[in-house]
């Protein structure tokens, strides 16, 4: 426990599923201050105040935002680095949008819909990862973009949402590149099936008691965002392998 | 100011827009006036090529300070007249200094009273509390909001203050170094603003050393022409980390030159220099003017934009260089169809 004492974290998309979890989980890893951001305030709210009673040294400032518009971008960070003082050591870009549910064809695919998604799932990180820099380029940091197996697989029938993942693969890998000879960290997450709110939408006919919970998915964030990490980077990592992984090592070494 | 330092600047040189939208497409591309303090020799260069004029040790230290979108408008309680707020300072008390124009005429002051208010969208307001005794239509105001929610109003309200030789509002991301963290600063500390990420890489790999300071910028005209050339100035917040300040106090202690990216950071780092020239770490308040008679203790060298004539500005770059040699190397650039102002070209005096 503890892993993350110190730590300045941003998640986006927040408000619920995996972006929940994470800050629920993080404050109880000791992160020194949160910033959560979604579209929805009153959810962030009611996620500040159930932080606050497991987490009262956690800093939590929730930041109304949406992720497909550049000025909400410039304006989370703003304000984020506002409170923090000029620092933040962890990014995780989580925010998703899955378009039209079910997600029709490709050809059948309403183009506004097509661009919302990209914004969302692909400008929105990049702009993210430049927003975080100027507190990262001196200090370190870890940024951790949630992608999906639709980002390396073309599934039918996964429309925008799918594209946007491959992209945010390749951004990843670029950024992780291009950054490779500083202290900031560029991994990539794909939490692989969960029963959230977006994935019962998704695939509204499959049973979502098959999925995991995102609790169940959180260690390899935590692990990411800890020092324990420390000179990782560029890599793809599958949560549910490495939760796996972790559990049987540590039962092993317990044994 | 010294008659040395006035001279004519052409109305075209006036940098109307960002580098990057003017040919080169690139936030480094302008030029560089390179300035040798001790014998005025001019090298003129170009920004992106600033690695071949320092040496490995060298410390730049830059202001880490984000631009604000300080330009407000409302309308006054009393009379629901348009009124413009353009924050200059946020104050130790938690107010803001901010000068109040008559929205729809730039130059026409406004007639302000103790205790009346001024309501923006999205339920903020500020309410006036004294006058400046020096600047008029500048007041200490307090807003109904503080911290980040202030922040994020002011965000979601404001536009960043431009002057008239920009040819038209640009986006608020075109007034940030690439660098910027926290929010305070009414104008942008454009002296850093060629710095792309590309370039603190070439810094690293040459052995060039970076740190970072915050100083948040006022406002650099009063929109009253005789009153910015006397450019009477008020306090600005500063910060200055432990991680700055020992890399500033290694560089010193150990011979190697320390090179401000813009006269804020100067103003910052002589600030908070004591006797004995040792930067201490610190969040202060500086009201400091460096003029020629001002002996640097900590500072050798500066990279800074080009100044407008009579500007106090130039005073302190009077500081390092001599104010004949510095007017030669401006007449010069006059010459040579320099860009002036925020999106224009730089001058390294080293």
């Amino acid at each position: 426990m503890e892993r993350l004492n110190a730590k300045h974290v941003l998640i986006t998309g927040a408000s619920r599923g995996l972006g929940r979890q994470l800050a629920l989980d993080f404050s109880r890893e000791g992160a020194a201050a949160l910033a959560l951001c979604a579209r929805n305030r009153d959810s962030l709210r009611v996620l500040e105040r159930e932080i606050d009673e497991i987490a009262p040294d956690t800093n939590v400032i929730v930041i109304e935002a949406d992720m497909s518009r550049p000025v909400d971008i410039e304006r989370l960070f703003a304000v984020a680095l506002s409170e923090f003082h000029g620092r933040l050591d962890v990014l995780i870009n989580n925010a998703s949008a899955l378009g039209p549910a079910p997600i029709p064809f490709l050809l059948d695919y309403p183009l506004e819909d097509f661009q919302t998604v990209l914004n969302t799932n692909l400008v929105g990180p990049y702009l993210a990862i430049r927003e975080s820099l100027p507190a990262m380029f001196e200090r370190g940091g870890s940024i951790i973009n949630v992608t999906s197996d639709a980002g390396i697989v073309g599934y039918a029938g996964w429309g925008a949402y799918g594209i946007s993942k491959f992209g945010l693969e390749g951004l990843s890998q670029t950024w992780a590149a291009e950054l490779a000879e500083t202290q900031v960290r560029v991994n990539w997450v794909d939490p692989g099936s969960m029963n959230t709110a977006m994935h019962r939408a998704a695939e509204p006919d499959e049973d979502p008691e098959q999925w995991a919970d995102p609790a169940d998915v959180t260690e390899v964030f935590i692990y990411l965002a800890s020092d324990e990490s420390k000179g990782v980077t560029g890599r793809r990592f599958e949560a549910q392998k490495f939760s796996s992984e972790r559990a049987e090592n540590h039962h092993v070494s317990g044994a | 100011m010294s008659r040395v330092l006035e001279f004519s600047l052409p109305e075209g040189l006036n940098a109307k827009e960002p580098p990057e939208l003017r040919g080169s497409r690139r936030r480094d591309g302008v030029r560089l006036l390179v300035l040798n303090r001790r014998t005025g020799r001019v090298i003129h260069s170009l920004f992106d090529r600033i690695c071949d004029f320092l040496v490995p040790g060298d410390l730049l230290v830059f202001n880490a300070s984000r631009t604000l979108p300080a330009l407000l408008v409302g309308r006054r309680e009393s009379d629901k007249s348009r009124v413009e707020l353009r924050l200059a300072s946020h104050l130790s008390d938690d107010s803001w200094l901010a000068l109040i124009r008559n929205a729809l005429c730039e130059d026409c002051p406004v007639r302000g009273e103790t205790n009346s208010v001024i309501n923006f969208d999205l339920g903020l307001s500020a309410r006036l509390e004294s006058p400046h005794k020096e600047i008029p239509g500048m007041w200490k105001v307090r807003f109904s909001a503080s911290g980040s929610a202030l922040v994020d109003l002011i965000y979601r309200l404001g536009e960043p203050v431009r002057y008239r030789y920009v040819s038209r509002p640009w986006r608020l991301n075109y007034y940030q170094t690439v660098y910027a963290r926290e929010p305070g600063s009414a104008e942008m500390p454009s002296a850093g603003r060629a710095f792309t990420w590309e370039t603190f890489l070439r810094l690293r790999k040459k052995g060039i050393e970076t740190a970072y300071t915050t100083l948040h910028t006022g406002l650099s005209s009063y929109l009253d022409d005789e009153l910015d050339r006397r450019h009477p100035g008020f306090e600005e917040e500063y910060d200055i980390g432990e991680r700055a300040a020992s890399k500033i106090r290694v560089a010193c202690s150990t011979g190697r030159r320390v090179i401000a990216v813009g006269t804020t950071v100067v103003r910052a780092l002589e600030s908070a220099a004591q006797a004995d020239g040792i930067v201490s770490a610190g969040h202060r308040y500086t009201g400091l003017r460096i003029t020629p008679d001002t002996a640097l203790r900590v500072t050798d060298g500066i990279l800074t934009g080009l100044h407008e004539p009579a500007a106090s500005h130039l005073e302190l770059l009077s500081a390092f260089i001599s104010p004949a040699l510095l007017r030669e190397a401006y007449i010069d650039a006059v010459r040579l169809r320099y860009l002036w102002h925020e999106f224009g070209d730089l001058n390294l005096i080293i």
